[in-house]
């Protein structure tokens, strides 16, 4: 759904943005059970939202809301089929492969598999140095440096490390080699698609406290993309959650865990196991299955799961709306914001 | 009372692993040599220069280990020059088609589309015949001699490498890091060089010892109908078939020649399916 | 018993004093002692590969009762999967050998021959695995799948058999169960799948249910379902429960005991109240604290393990945890010996919290 730049009151004049998408749609076919062919699934209906500079934009949700198709549309990997995806100040979907090359540069992704994404064949030192490489950046020595520098940063040491094969490596250091390439040429934003989702806890922790260090160093926005919504708060200035394709609430982090407005995000909140407290029953009133985004339901896409549904939900998509500052939601009957109780 | 758990555990050996590979590799190493070296080496006759007197010796004969054929010629020179011309045969006809055809699987694999569609339709029409009938047209149009028959056994061999190539592309082309290298702003080209024709490789390898079985096969089994390497060149398949009509009384001249051709075969046979195996378990 | 025990484990490297415990004390609601269903005393288990040993799991010790649940926490090497592997029978007999005592009601199950380890798989014992769609067979209806669990193990007739699959599927709370009998796997969502997957493991009722990871990889809303779902078939059934995992949220909200592993060895193994309370080891406390829990204020560096998970083909000596600790000292080079406190909780550590 489209967030209207007069109802946000912290709107930014367009071009201050690091990105801004508008109305992203991203359309695959699909062939149904039945044998019927041209199927159409939205999986992405209509994002809109802004990173600005230094900003970490958090987007959780679970699997088959879209997110991941999300980020590839605004990588162009996977072109949208309406929307605008404009970084700094060009709109993407606009450009040709070509004219892409360059913006590429400064708009990198790591993905959720280390090991898939670096040629296994390849030495670390040779899979850092590639991207200097095809965009013609220095000479050897210079690219040397530079690799060495790029290791440094992300904690490795170029003579232990930089002779190795990815499977020489572990998953944590593999994900290091990964993010060190993607640094090589110096990007503005990076795009984080469930990068640590894949890695054991202890070293999900060290992943996750390098990429707040770069985000110091190098003054680095990210688009962090995750299941986990521990682990997106922690990271982000801003979250969003999505649901089936669209941005059900989206607010500063701490405040959409204090006091979340959309009954999924609460539902989302209660479902996380702890480790002092009891089991809530929330999500009981989850229904045991999620919709598919072949055929979503009509109105409120939640309406479904949610216990507050009425008809109005079941006629009418509900738009976002800003209730405080920065804190939107996409519901006929958020959660009170006035009367709910802080959690505990 | 908790008895004593004994526990009966016995390792297997381990040095057995690696024979698989170097009994074949050993056989065939020594087949080449044999064959590009041995009559320099042994100071052989020539293949064609017996004489009518020495005709159809049996095996251990003096001055002829192996004997000769009808007309003379020492059966084991016949041999190993005809595994000259076996083995650049099918060394030949393997690397044209792992040149082209893997070429032509990689850029329609990783292209799909009319491309794709194209190449694939064309090569299959190939692929479709039988390929000893297809090698025997191409002769014969061309005419019958060893680059001939090289480009022949190729029309079978061009499209059974693409096919692999192709396969192996696609599933290449989903991979996170062909994926991440486009994203870094690698053009096309750079992709497919840099990352998907490494691995490309080396499956077309082990296919490629199998193909250099297959076409020497075709082209013993070409000679031996006469429209191969012509009489007099001396070929495993033409030696084969000049001593048909002896079977009884001078078995040496069919069974010399195919001894060498089945341990050439069986070796490499063996040996693709070995590393193949090896590969795999990685 | 202990004595015989102890003497014979000299090339274990964390020595067991099995104090026999009794875990029914604190914990039925009945208030009768239950009778000890799954009794694993120190087990181990060596892998020979190629070129060298690698001891995966190294004297693991516990025992569950009918009704009660104990969780196995470790991260990946830390030999939990194995374990379950290991009592399962599952294991390549050329390569794995299994020392130390698995035992089903008094019996030891080690022992057995394949065929006669099958009369327990399935039946009286389950392994419910982490990827439903790897275990389930995607060319057959998961009705007839869960059907054919049945009559492996008894002589039913097909309708029979029919009607307890529908029952089974219900007991899971899968909805219009008459319908999804006759569906495919993937038509099923993750949630569900699992769901098919317990309820197969239910087909016999068994006694014990090890459950492998069983909602890694479903959803934060899907998992809560199924842990609860797995709660209240625990208590109707009265099984026991092993369940192994690297999420400790998960244990501290579903376990009675908690056993937590590291490089194949028990570190620190309690009841769940009492852990959480008071962890002991270094390596519990820092897997807790590296975990961003929703009260962690953001952008706050986790406090991190340094190092990485171990190698089991090349461990330091001593404590194998010692490395990443970042109380290590001299004395971590030695094995701690395991000790047990006296309310019957253990831990192996010089320098315990």
């Amino acid at each position: 759904m489209s967030i209207s730049m007069n109802e946000h009151p912290h709107s930014l004049a367009s071009g201050e943005h690091l990105l801004e998408v508008r109305d992203l749609v991203v359309e695959f076919a699909v062939r149904e059970r039945s044998g019927v062919k041209g199927a159409k699934v939205q999986a992405v209906s209509g994002l809109s939202f802004d990173i600005s500079p230094g900003e970490t934009l958090g987007v959780v949700g679970e699997t088959g809301c879209g997110k991941s198709t999300m980020a590839r549309a605004v990588m162009q990997a996977a072109r949208p089929k309406s929307g605008e995806v404009i970084f700094e100040g060009q709109d993407l979907t606009k450009l040709s492969n070509k004219d892409l090359q360059d913006v590429r540069k400064h708009l990198q992704i790591i993905f959720q598999d280390p090991f898939s994404s670096v040629d296994p064949r390849w030495r670390v030192k040779n899979i850092i140095e590639e991207p200097l490489i095809i965009h013609g950046a220095g000479n050897p020595e210079e690219r040397e440096k530079r690799v060495t520098e790029l290791l440094d940063l992300v904690g490795l040491d170029i003579n232990i490390h930089g002779n190795r094969r990815p499977r020489e490596l572990s998953g944590g250091q593999c994900q290091r080699v990964a993010i060190a390439r993607a640094l090589a040429l110096s990007p503005r934003l990076m795009v984080c698609d469930e990068a640590v989702s894949s890695l054991d806890v202890s070293i999900q922790a060290q992943i996750l406290n390098l990429l707040i260090r770069l985000r110091q160093e190098l003054g680095l926005s990210y688009l962090f993309i995750a299941h986990d919504l521990a682990v997106v708060k922690y990271l982000s200035d801003r979250v969003a959650v999505m649901y089936l394709g669209r941005f059900c609430e989206i607010g500063p982090a701490e405040l959409l865990y204090l006091q979340p407005l959309h009954p999924y995000t609460t539902a989302l909140l209660d479902a996380i196991p702890n480790t002092g407290g009891h089991p809530s029953k929330h999500h009981e009133e989850l229904g045991i299955e999620a919709p598919s985004p072949i055929n979503p339901p009509s109105g409120c896409r939640y309406r479904t799961r949610c216990p507050r549904a009425q008809e109005r939900c079941a006629l009418e998509e509900p738009q976002m709306r800003f209730l405080a500052p920065g804190h939107g939601v996409a519901c006929h009957f958020p959660n009170n914001s006035n009367t709910s109780e802080p959690r505990d | 009372m908790l008895a004593e758990r004994v526990s009966n555990f016995r390792q297997t050996a381990q040095w057995r692993r690696s024979l698989d590979i170097w009994v074949p590799a050993g056989i065939l190493i020594l087949l080449v040599l044999a064959c590009f070296f041995g009559p320099f080496i042994f100071g052989l006759p020539g293949p064609n220069a017996g004489s009518l007197l020495d005709a159809r010796l049996p095996l251990f004969s003096a001055g002829h280990i192996f004997g000769t054929d009808a007309i003379g010629n020492d059966l084991l020179s016949r041999a190993l020059y005809g595994g000259q011309i076996s083995i650049e045969v099918g060394l030949g006809s393997m690397l044209i088609g792992f040149v082209v055809g893997g070429s032509l699987g990689v850029i329609g694999g990783y292209r799909g589309g009319i491309l794709d569609i194209v190449i694939m339709r064309l090569l299959d029409m190939f692929l479709a015949f039988p390929s000893i009938i297809l090698a025997f047209v191409v002769a014969t149009f061309l005419g019958a001699n060893e680059i001939n028959v090289i480009f022949a056994i190729s029309f079978f061999t061009v499209p059974a490498f693409a096919r692999l190539a192709r396969a192996t592309t696609l599933q290449l082309r989903e991979r996170g890091f062909v994926i991440a290298t486009r994203l870094l702003g690698a053009r096309e080209r750079d992709v497919l060089i840099r990352h998907v024709v490494p691995n490309v490789i080396p499956s077309l390898m082990t296919y490629g010892l199998l193909t250099v079985a297959i076409a020497m096969f075709i082209e013993a089994a070409l000679s031996f109908l006469g429209l191969g390497i012509p009489a007099p060149q001396p070929s495993w398949g033409s030696t084969i078939a000049s001593g048909q009509q002896y079977l009884s009384n001078a078995p040496a001249i069919v069974l010399v020649p195919s001894v060498f051709l089945f341990t050439a075969v069986a070796s490499l046979n063996s040996l693709g399916n070995a590393l193949r195996t090896r590969i795999e378990s990685q | 018993m202990s004595d015989q025990l102890s003497s014979r484990t000299t090339d274990s490297t964390a020595a067991v004093n099995p104090v026999q415990v009794d875990l029914a004390g604190d914990r039925t609601s009945s208030g009768a002692p239950s009778p000890t269903l799954l009794e694993v005393r120190d087990l181990r288990v060596n892998f020979h590969l190629q070129r060298s040993i690698v001891p995966a799991v190294q004297g693991m010790t516990f025992s569950v009762n009918a009704g009660q649940t104990i969780g196995i926490i470790g991260e990946s090497g830390s030999g939990k999967s194995v374990t379950a592997r290991a009592i399962m029978g599952l294991l390549p007999k050329k390569t794995a050998e299994v020392l130390g005592s698995v035992r089903f009601e008094g019996k030891e199950l080690l022992d057995l021959s394949d065929r006669e380890m099958r009369q327990h798989r399935g039946k009286n014992i389950v392994l419910v695995f982490q990827d439903p769609m790897r275990s389930l067979n995607p060319t057959m209806r998961i009705g007839t799948q869960i059907a054919e669990a049945l009559h492996s193990h008894q002589k039913i007739t097909r309708a029979d058999a029919h009607k307890r699959v529908v029952e089974l599927l219900q007991m899971v709370r899968i909805p219009s169960a008459e319908q999804r009998f006759h569906e495919y796997p993937h038509q099923l969502s993750g949630g569900m799948r699992q769901r098919v997957m317990i309820a197969m493991a239910l087909s016999c009722g068994p006694k014990v249910m090890i459950a492998d990871e069983p909602t890694t990889a479903l959803d934060v809303t899907t998992q809560a379902q199924i842990m609860e779902l797995l709660r209240e078939l625990q208590r109707e059934l009265n099984m026991a429960v092993v369940l192994i995992s690297h999420d400790m949220g998960l244990a501290a909200m579903y376990t009675d005991e908690v056993a937590v592993m590291y490089a194949g060895r028990v570190v620190e193994q309690a009841t769940t109240k009492r852990l959480f309370k008071h962890v002991r080891m270094p390596y519990t406390r820092a897997l807790l604290d590296s975990i961003p829990s929703l009260d962690h204020p953001s952008l706050e560096p986790l406090s991190v393990i340094k190092g990485r998970p171990p190698d089991l083909s090349a461990l330091p000596p001593g404590c194998p945890f010692s490395p990443r600790c970042h109380f290590a000292q001299h004395k971590c080079e030695e094995s701690p010996i395991l000790e047990t406190t006296e309310d019957g909780d253990r831990f192996a550590c010089w320098f315990p919290l």
